[in-house]
């Protein structure tokens, strides 16, 4: 546990003491904040269904963003390590592999937090100041925040495996982006031509952001995506371990 | 401090370390020699728990360094071929992140880490950026990060590669004083570097170990003898008869003459200094002499000696 805190709070330094974490967090909550504005226009003129949580999150905008936020704060992990060589010098240190993979992600996922603070903060204001509670309600709010979390937290273990992969941060971040784009595509796919209720149109939603992001933003926590992405994010992070410790196998 | 047995490492085929066999004993400075290439630090990779071996067992301060790895690692202060460095980071902060990695808290962490400065001789850019710092610190900086645990033993790979004849000096003034409370093994591909700091020297090449002896075992052992150079005022044949008598002399040759002057190059087993029994000899002949020098054989020649040979031994098994 010493051992994680140390490198967890040297990743956490690290990323605050370099623009990139300020660049991502500003270019992120600056997008929301457009949509945000956005939406609230829309709706303020026409009727929909769906509260302001659902559409915000909802937008094709908002999963462009969405993306691009996991390769931008994974890329440098190992594959800076690696072109470097300071991967030689942390790994025969007096440390376990697993350590220093969990306090990398840990300390990502710590920035990546931080990065939605700023997009709670503007639903918070809305209520502040506008006084309309019929916009969205809490529970809508909360299931946003959970489902974001564990979407954000299966992402960043996909990308600390691409990071760990290479030497090379553009590759890492290509292969972790087109990976992301090829996962949430993929669950667009239960809509064309598929048998409504088969077993390949049921699989496609249950591996679809997009869908569990919409029953999160309408309040429904449900434990299927909890099982799913918490499952996803372990076995990430146990085929990073095994990448980093090949090197270490006898063969 | 650390038993080798047996290890064997092949990159994809290629064998860069064949069954390398040694010891050292704790308090000793051990330096591991040998051209480029030849698997010095394969075999300081694998003895830091970096890589894995293909076959063969080694302990580092009797844990093994495959199914003990984090404990043997604990009591090695490591510092790799060309010293890899967070350049973002102040050297203060740099050391005392390494410490605190390294198992020692608070108080203990920034003790030891500007303690490591002060042996280094970095206290004075401890707050620069470690990007801002020129080659020779960035050294100091690697050698502070090894030591900083205070640690039983220190594996240094290659640590004056890169730096000027003055830095190297003081580098290796610096490995001398370390001496005395680390035991040490050091690479380098450098002769003299051995020869001046180690007790023992390691010599490998093409993944084989050689020899492991001290540097004056080496050359006595390897028979590369001591030369002694004359210039004496007389006739070359009469000088060569008197040589040839003499005890301690191997052979003597007639180098060159310069007007009434003879040059002569005397070859003497190893560790026999025959000047003085050469003074007496002119005096008595009445030869006026202008030179006498003794030439003891290096390192360097035992370590052409050993390498050659081996070649020619992988040439003849072709
Ligand atoms: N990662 C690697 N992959 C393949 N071959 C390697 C690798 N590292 C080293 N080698 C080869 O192993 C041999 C020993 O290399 P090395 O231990 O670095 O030598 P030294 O440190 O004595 O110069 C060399 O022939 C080198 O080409
Ligand atoms: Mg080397």
């Amino acid at each position: 546990m010493r051992v994680f805190y140390v490198i967890f709070s040297k990743e956490l330094r690290s990323f605050f003491s370099s623009p990139l974490a300020y660049v991502v967090i500003g270019l992120f909550g600056l997008l929301n904040a457009w949509l945000f504005v956005s939406i609230v226009t829309v709706m303020s003129m026409s009727v929909t269904p769906r509260s302001l949580v659902y559409n915000l999150f909802d937008s094709g905008w908002f999963w462009m963003g969405f993306c691009f936020l996991f390769p931008v704060l994974t890329m440098r992990l190992f594959a800076e390590e690696q072109k470097m060589g300071t991967l030689e010098t942390l790994l025969t240190a007096p440390v376990r592999t697993i350590q220093v993979v969990m306090a990398k992600y840990f300390a990502t996922v710590t920035v990546y937090l931080a990065a939605l603070v700023p997009v709670f903060l503007l639903f918070l204001l809305f209520r502040g100041v506008t006084g309309q509670a019929e916009a969205f309600h809490g529970g809508a709010l909360f299931g946003a925040a959970v489902g974001l979390i564990l979407i954000g937290m299966a992402n960043i273990a996909l990308g600390v495996l691409c990071s760990a992969m290479t030497s090379n941060q553009i590759i890492a971040a290509m292969v972790c982006f087109a990976v992301i784009m090829l996962h949430y595509f993929l669950g667009f796919f239960q809509y064309f031509g598929g048998m409504p209720g088969s077993l390949m149109t049921a699989g496609l939603g249950y591996v679809s952001n997009v869908d569990h992001m919409r029953s999160f933003s309408e309040g429904l926590i449900d434990s299927r995506p909890f099982i799913y992405y918490l499952s996803f994010t372990a076995l990430l992070l146990a085929m990073t371990h095994h990448v980093l410790e090949f090197r270490r196998w006898r063969v | 401090m650390i038993h080798v047995e047996n290890l064997t490492k092949r990159y994809a085929g290629k064998t860069a370390i064949d069954r390398v066999t040694f010891d050292v004993g704790r308090g000793e400075i051990v330096g591991f020699l040998g051209p480029n290439g030849a698997g010095k630090s394969t075999t300081l990779k694998i003895l830091t728990c970096y890589l894995s071996a293909t076959a063969g067992s080694a302990k580092i301060a009797g844990h093994d360094i495959f199914t003990d790895s984090v404990r043997a690692r604990q009591h090695i202060g490591y510092m790799p071929e060309n010293v890899p460095l967070y350049t973002d980071m102040r050297v203060a902060e740099y050391l005392n992140f390494r410490a605190r990695l390294k198992g020692l808290r608070g108080r203990d962490a920034t003790l030891g880490a500007e303690e490591a400065m002060e042996t280094t001789g970095l206290s004075g850019v401890s707050s620069k950026m470690i990007a801002s710092l020129s080659k020779g610190y960035r050294q100091r900086v690697g050698l502070a990060d090894a030591l900083v645990n205070k640690p039983d033993l220190l594996i240094l790979d290659e640590p004056t590669n890169g730096l000027d004849p003055n830095q190297i000096r003081q580098v290796r003034e610096l490995i001398k004083q370390l001496g005395d409370r680390h035991t040490i093994l050091i690479s380098t591909h450098i002769l003299s570097e051995v020869e001046v700091t180690c007790g023992r020297v390691i010599i490998i090449n093409h993944g084989h170990i050689k020899a492991s002896d001290t540097p004056q075992n080496l050359i006595r052992r390897l028979g590369a003898a001591g030369k002694t150079v004359i210039e004496v005022k007389t006739a070359p044949n009469l000088v060569l008869e008197e040589l040839e008598k003499m005890p301690g002399v191997e052979s003597a040759s007639h180098v060159m003459s310069r007007g009434d002057w003879t040059v002569v190059e005397i070859a003497t087993e190893p560790n026999i200094d025959l000047r003085e029994a050469l003074h007496e000899l002119m005096i008595d002949r009445k030869w006026p002499l202008r030179e006498l020098t003794r030439r003891t054989a290096s390192l360097e020649d035992a370590f052409v000696g050993l390498t050659k040979s081996l070649d020619e031994e992988r040439a003849e098994s072709h």
